[in-house]
């Protein structure tokens, strides 16, 4: 078997005429903490909308532990072991935090035992257990944003989907974030991450691959993609020295 | 010891009901058939409305169901008398009421919020309006059932048991259904239905699962209480108001609880029976009144508020 977990080629999305994402192409290996980032607009959650299921692509392929996807509904990619974070939070907010966890408990391995185990295990690894028997709609954003991430470890994945985990964290929070997603790929599950704080993202991430306006611009470490003059100028504009000579 | 303390009130309660029509008089024996009756409904909603949040606002369509599938199958079977007789035909309400449901919830479960609670009552005027106009259906002229009271009992009575065993019952499985997989998942539904699928619940399922249940426990209802009437027409069973009255009893005992729509239906009748029986022109306003009141209090319903003694500080949000 293969190294590649997920792998997506051609993939392009169309609303009505605007192309979202075009052509693009990507293998995501095991083990990994991938990063995806952009600048705004540029796809990133589009991508992650196709990958989990929420839109249908328009052309192309994706590929997940050697089944291709399809049409495949979202709770079976789910039960197949894709997990995915929201940027908004969305907690079930009338839950307790250990009721939220063990819905993905429960059903993101259908015909498990351990469903008690495996909720206390992702509270733990998030660092929330304290806050299991409060009501999720009483959280601040930093234990929210954990909840997010303890649902989804809950179910078990392969390969975790993050859309942007630190958004709106404090430098500290951002901080136990990391730290919470390097857990969970030390616990065995590949992380792809959406984020903004290119601090988080130089310092966590094993590769990153950059789209701009639905276009794949570069991949490789962090430190390459920094530098990466295409990079810079999607994320800053083109240097004025680069540009043509105004002729008179 | 919680265990304890609710099976003993359980017995209690049982031991209560199985005596209170030797102490009653037949009005009020009347009375507390109708409660079984409404709370029942009101237990049936709350699966579909308040464990997944789906509101249906039609739901006397499987009360129409259940009723007229019995008296059909008196008409074409003949059928007898005598309480065994009523089985077949109140099952078979029960089970048609749910194929109906069955039918009309792949393209109504697409709908979300108002658009399914309006698209049901839709459902439930089209129906009675069959019913109520193609001759073979007889809603309009009306049904028999035959009586199957056994001789020598009060009616009242009869149906008092019969409705006080059937919504035990539906508590019962309001109960297994409140605590199992199937509840877990219908509540990650209410709370968010797109986050419940990427967390690998067959929302679709059980959303279905869910309507067929709730639609099933009403037909059972709904036949019974057409046994009930001996006579009914297409407007004695499908009632707009009651498809309210299941939402309001809900409302004010606690919506998404067990015994929320217990409480509710019983609040409800005390009022409208018993306390204001005697106003009949004021009646209506004063429990709309009422029900306005208590949501504006209490938004979570009876038993979602947390109750605190007067005189003492509230128990944990202390910190102040």
């Amino acid at each position: 078997m293969s190294d590649i977990l997920l792998s997506g080629r051609g993939v392009t999305k169309k609303f009505r005429g605007l192309t979202a994402i075009d052509d693009v192409s990507f293998d995501i290996p095991h083990g990994a903490i991938y990063g995806l980032i952009g600048p705004n607009g540029a796809g990133k959650s589009t991508l992650f909308n196709l990958i989990t299921g929420y839109h249908p692509l328009t052309s192309g392929s994706i590929t997940f532990r050697g089944k291709v996807l399809g049409n495949m509904p979202i709770y079976r990619r789910n039960q197949l072991g894709l997990a995915r974070a929201f940027q908004i939070a969305k907690p079930f907010p009338a839950l307790t935090l250990a009721q939220n966890v063990r819905v993905g408990a429960m059903f993101g391995r259908p015909g498990d035992k351990n469903v008690e185990r495996t909720t206390q295990e992702a509270l733990d690894v998030t660092g929330i257990a304290h806050l299991a028997q409060r009501r999720a709609g009483e959280l601040t954003v930093g234990d929210l944003r954990k909840l997010e991430i303890a649902r989804a470890v809950a179910t078990r994945p392969v390969l975790l989907l993050a859309d942007e985990p630190c958004a709106g964290l404090n430098p500290t929070e951002t901080e136990e974030m990391v730290r919470c997603l390097r857990a969970v790929r030390d616990a065995g599950t590949t992380v792809w991450l959406v984020e903004h704080d290119m601090k988080a993202v130089t310092n966590i991430c094993d590769r990153i691959i950059v789209i701009d306006a639905g276009k794949k611009l570069a991949e490789g470490t962090p430190h390459e993609v920094v530098n990466n003059k295409e990079v810079i100028a999607a994320y800053l504009g083109t240097p004025v020295d680069d540009l043509p000579a105004h002729t008179p | 010891m919680n265990r304890f303390v609710i099976l003993l009130l359980t017995a209690v309660a049982a031991l209560l009901v199985a005596m209170l029509p030797i102490l009653l008089g037949p009005y009020y024996i009347r009375v507390l058939q109708t409660f079984f009756f409404f709370a029942g409904l009101g237990v049936a909603w709350n699966i579909l409305g308040g464990y997944a949040g789906y509101w249906s606002f039609g739901h006397t369509v499987s009360i129409g169901i259940g009723a007229f599938t019995a008296a059909w199958l008196g008409l074409i079977f003949g059928a007898g008398s005598g309480p065994w007789s009523m089985i077949l035909p109140v099952i078979a309400g029960a089970l048609l009421s749910g194929l109906f449901a069955l039918v009309i919830a792949y393209p109504l479960l697409r709908l979300r919020g108002t658009y399914f609670a309006i698209a049901m009552l839709g459902v439930s005027q089209v129906v009675a309006e069959l019913v109520n106009n193609v001759s073979i259906f007889q809603g309009g002229i009306g049904v028999f059932l035959p009586s199957p009271v056994p001789s020598g009992m009060p009616v009242e009575r009869f149906y008092y048991y019969i409705f006080a065993v059937v919504l035990s019952l539906l508590l019962l499985i309001s109960w297994w259904v409140k605590r199992s997989r199937f509840g877990y998942a219908l509540l990650a539904i209410r709370e968010d239905e797109d986050t419940a699928m990427m967390l690998g619940v067959p929302t679709e399922r059980y959303k279905m699962a869910a309507f067929v249940l709730s639609a099933v426990m009403v037909g059972l209802l709904g036949a019974i209480y057409g046994y009930s009437l001996g006579y009914f027409t297409t407007y004695s069973v499908f009632r707009l108001d009651w498809s309210l009255n299941m939402i309001v009893f809900c409302l004010i005992g606690g919506i998404g609880t067990l015994m929320g729509p217990v409480i509710g239906a019983a609040l409800i009748l005390f009022l409208t029976q018993v306390l204001l029986g005697g106003f009949l022109d004021l009646h209506l306003m004063i429990t709309g009144a009422l029900v306005v009141a208590v949501i504006l209090v209490m938004p979570g319903g009876i038993l979602r508020t947390r109750w605190r003694l007067p005189g003492r500080m509230p128990a944990r949000e202390g910190a102040e």
